[in-house]
């Protein structure tokens, strides 16, 4: 044994009681992932969104952010695992849930107040304060493979007033219960409590077909930009991944056609 | 082997109470001016009504059981009424209650209707002798209203066949039971019609002539039902006496009075978690779990306040039944102070799970409900559950059912393409819209001007026109762009309001 490791195993016998091996770098585990049901973001992001971390999208309407999610979710609901979406705006179709496949009865869905004129006459707080602490009970109780907290409808500068401390607290109840929660906003608002940060613009526009007699929207193009993965770096990514993809979303009567 | 049966012998006492004629006693109880008449009951479907039973005078009067009621209107003088079951079943229960006074092991005997037999061995010290006891209970049931038959015995088949041959009271001494029944007619074993047949055409009518024979030629003539009758007329048929318990379930019951009316719901809390904790330990004994509590809170003014707490899976955890409780309470508060209450539980097999390592996450039945019920108090009832479509083409057709996950499983991903979903807008935002050539060409909506730049539609869709809630609609996708955005919406116009709205956008 070398001086200096000699040295080390006396200091960190020394410590053991307060610090458990204190000069050993601990080694970090590779993050377990949830598929998004769509090869090419899995593609670009070595296999899917990270459970018992956040997930943030961030992008304007019809960027395809609802798309990417509600596909994500039918593929864990589709594995046997509970999920939840906390709906701020009140604003999720079932009819598009089940088109995606989820499995409905393996969904929570939590709707907040409509009533937009008279939020606070007989529920407690608006309805961002609702989400924010129904998805911090949802994390609390644990057992959701996925929470989905949908504020895309929420105005930016609401959405980035929302206190960081909400944030760090939903980090850290998310890695406790192993639950990952992906968060739909207009702009980037959890900054750097959000494990993987991802941005969702329109790609090259895709025309309505006119393949019959009358015009018909088939989908959608669009494109998913990683601004930031904290698990990039780890060395299970052997091969540099690339930081956008494209990907294509269908209408359901675009299927029968 | 002497000693046991000593032991048994010399203890065991049966006293049973049999009212005759229990359904016409019945009807005259209920109807007293029907004492001096005579009367019999009909029961069956009609027309095909059969006499059931009769009062002494309309049997002297020529009325026999089985006979149509066609048959029974025939005899003049007699009253022909329809049998009440449910009076036979309160009869039936008083009779039961008063039997619990003398005794707390009773069993009914099911051949005969109103019939129980008391095991009244220890009832000394209480009621007297034998003799005493079976004309404290006889005098008993004459004051609740009914005639009875009171027999004593070791034998509790000899007890009941004395009991029904034997108007009184009848103690027979220990050994004496195939002479005390030697006298009575056979009908008091209980016969089949067949055997019935077979002694009448015998010649045989009493107890004691039928025991006369040699039972190895009973046997060997009527088979092993002939032994048991034989055993029955000498008072020798050994009887296991399966008591009669009170329901479980109607023991799971807690109340209690307030002196003065309270408001507070935490101090209703500190008394629920007493009486949860009493229900819990009594459905433990039983090794079970509650699987709902209804709570019944009286209301100062006379009102009543009933809630159901009915967790997903039954639960043996007081502080999450607790928990559910005052959840479910601050949902759903009572409108009043409260001065009595009641809690009723529920008791079934605990949940046991066997989890796998490998399973796919799921939530903790236990947590998910006060998770739930926490969430329900935050959002309101029809806010928080599952979605179920419903088969209808109408916007927003759908109701929320309680979230209850399939147990984990994992199933096949089909491989479809990933669907383009649509944000609703609820309720729809009215828009207003520039039409060209009867296609929209710009879109205001929210302050903002949004010109077309594509369009698919109209799609005409319509519903429940058989009926008042009738509905119908144009549907356009558009493609909506300003100078930095675009966005592709749903928009419909409805002819009936000749409004449009923007019913969601594609995202």
């Amino acid at each position: 044994m070398s001086a200096s490791a000699a040295i080390r195993l006396q200091v960190e016998t020394a410590l053991a009681k307060r610090v458990p091996a204190a000069l050993t770098l601990k080694i970090k585990q590779a993050p377990e992932l949830f598929s998004t049901g769509i090869g090419e973001i899995d593609a670009v992001l070595g296999g899917g969104i990270p459970r018992g971390s956040i997930t943030e999208i961030a992008g304007a309407a019809s960027t395809g952010k609802t798309s990417f999610a509600l596909s994500s979710i039918a593929a864990i609901t589709q594995s046997g695992a509970a999920c939840a979406w906390v709906d701020v705006s009140d604003a999720l179709s079932p009819e598009s849930a089940a088109a995606a496949h989820i499995v409905m009865k393996r969904l929570l869905w939590l709707r907040m107040s409509s009533d937009r004129k008279k939020p606070a006459a007989d529920m407690p707080g608006s309805r961002l304060e609702q989400a924010l602490t129904a998805t911090d009970m949802l994390l609390q109780a644990g057992g959701f493979a996925a929470i989905v907290l949908d504020m895309s409808d929420v105005r930016p500068q609401d959405a980035t007033r929302i206190p960081l401390q909400h944030w760090y607290r939903f980090r850290l109840a998310a890695e406790q219960a192993r639950t990952a929660l992906v968060l739909l906003t207009q702009t980037p608002c959890a900054n750097s409590c959000a494990a993987l940060a991802l941005r969702s613009e329109p790609a090259s526009v895709r025309p309505f077909s006119s393949n019959g007699e009358t015009a018909l929207f088939e989908g959608q193009r669009y494109r998913l930009v990683r601004e930031r993965d904290r698990n990039e770096s780890s060395a299970l990514h052997r091969k540099k991944l690339s930081t956008r993809a494209e990907w294509n979303s269908g209408t359901p009567w675009s299927r029968v056609r | 082997m002497e000693l046991w049966n000593t032991v048994v012998e010399g203890t065991v006492m049966y006293a049973v109470l049999h009212p005759p004629n229990f359904a016409a006693q019945v009807a005259a109880q209920q109807r007293p001016e029907l004492r001096k008449r005579a009367f019999a009951l009909v029961d069956g479907e009609p027309p095909t009504e059969v006499v059931v039973a009769a009062n002494k005078a309309a049997r002297s009067g020529g009325i026999e059981a089985g006979m149509s009621r066609l048959q029974a209107e025939t005899v003049p003088g007699v009253i022909i009424l329809r049998r009440v079951q449910k009076d036979e079943l309160t009869a039936e229960a008083i009779l039961h209650t008063i039997a619990c006074m003398f005794s707390p092991r009773v069993e009914c005997v099911e051949s005969d209707a109103g019939t129980y037999a008391l095991d009244i061995r220890g009832m000394n010290g209480l009621f007297g002798d034998e003799t005493q006891l079976a004309n404290k209970l006889r005098r008993r049931i004459m004051t609740a209203g009914f005639l009875a038959n009171v027999a004593v015995a070791e034998n509790f088949d000899a007890a009941v066949c004395l009991a029904r041959g034997r108007t009184g009271v009848s103690v027979i001494p220990s050994g004496q039971e195939a002479n005390a029944l030697r006298d009575l007619p056979l009908h008091v074993l209980n016969l089949s019609e067949d055997h019935a047949e077979t002694f009448k055409a015998w010649g045989i009518r009493t107890c004691g002539q039928f025991a006369a024979l040699a039972e190895i030629d009973v046997i060997s003539r009527l088979g092993p039902g002939g032994r048991q009758l034989h055993a029955l007329a000498r008072g020798e048929w050994p009887h296991l006496m399966f008591p009669m318990e009170p329901s479980f379930e109607d023991t799971l019951v807690e109340r209690t009075e307030l002196d003065f009316p309270v408001e507070a719901l935490e101090s209703l809390l500190f008394l629920l978690r007493c009486m949860t904790d009493v229900l819990l330990e009594r459905v433990k004994t039983k090794a079970r779990a509650i699987a709902s509590l209804r709570i019944v809170l009286k209301l100062d003014g006379g009102k009543r306040h009933e809630r159901v707490v009915r967790p997903a899976l039954p639960l043996q955890d007081t502080p999450t039944l607790l928990k559910l409780l005052q959840l479910d309470l601050e949902t759903h508060r009572p409108g009043g102070a409260t001065v009595g209450l009641e809690l009723y539980a529920q008791s079934a097999t605990p949940y046991r799970a066997q989890h796998g390592l490998f399973l796919p996450q799921a939530p903790e039945p236990g947590r998910l409900e006060v998770l739930l019920a926490r969430l329900r108090k935050l959002l309101g009832d029809e806010r928080v559950g599952s979605v179920e479509l419903k088969d209808d083409h109408r916007p927003n057709a759908f109701r929320i059912v309680p979230f209850a996950p399939a147990p984990p499983k994992k199933t096949d991903q089909p491989s479809f393409s990933v669907a383009t979903s649509l944000r609703v807008c609820r309720p729809p935002q009215a828009v207003s819209v520039i039409l060209v050539a009867n296609t929209p060409a710009r879109v205001f909506w929210d302050n903002q001007r949004y010109a077309v730049r594509e369009i698919a539609g109209p799609w005409r869709v319509s519903g429940q026109w058989w009926s008042e809630a009738n509905w119908c609609r144009e549907e356009w996708d558009v493609r909506l762009e300003t100078q930095d955005t675009e966005r592709v919406c749903r928009i419909a116009y409805d002819p009936r309001s000749r409004c449009w709205y923007l019913q969601g956008t594609y995202d």
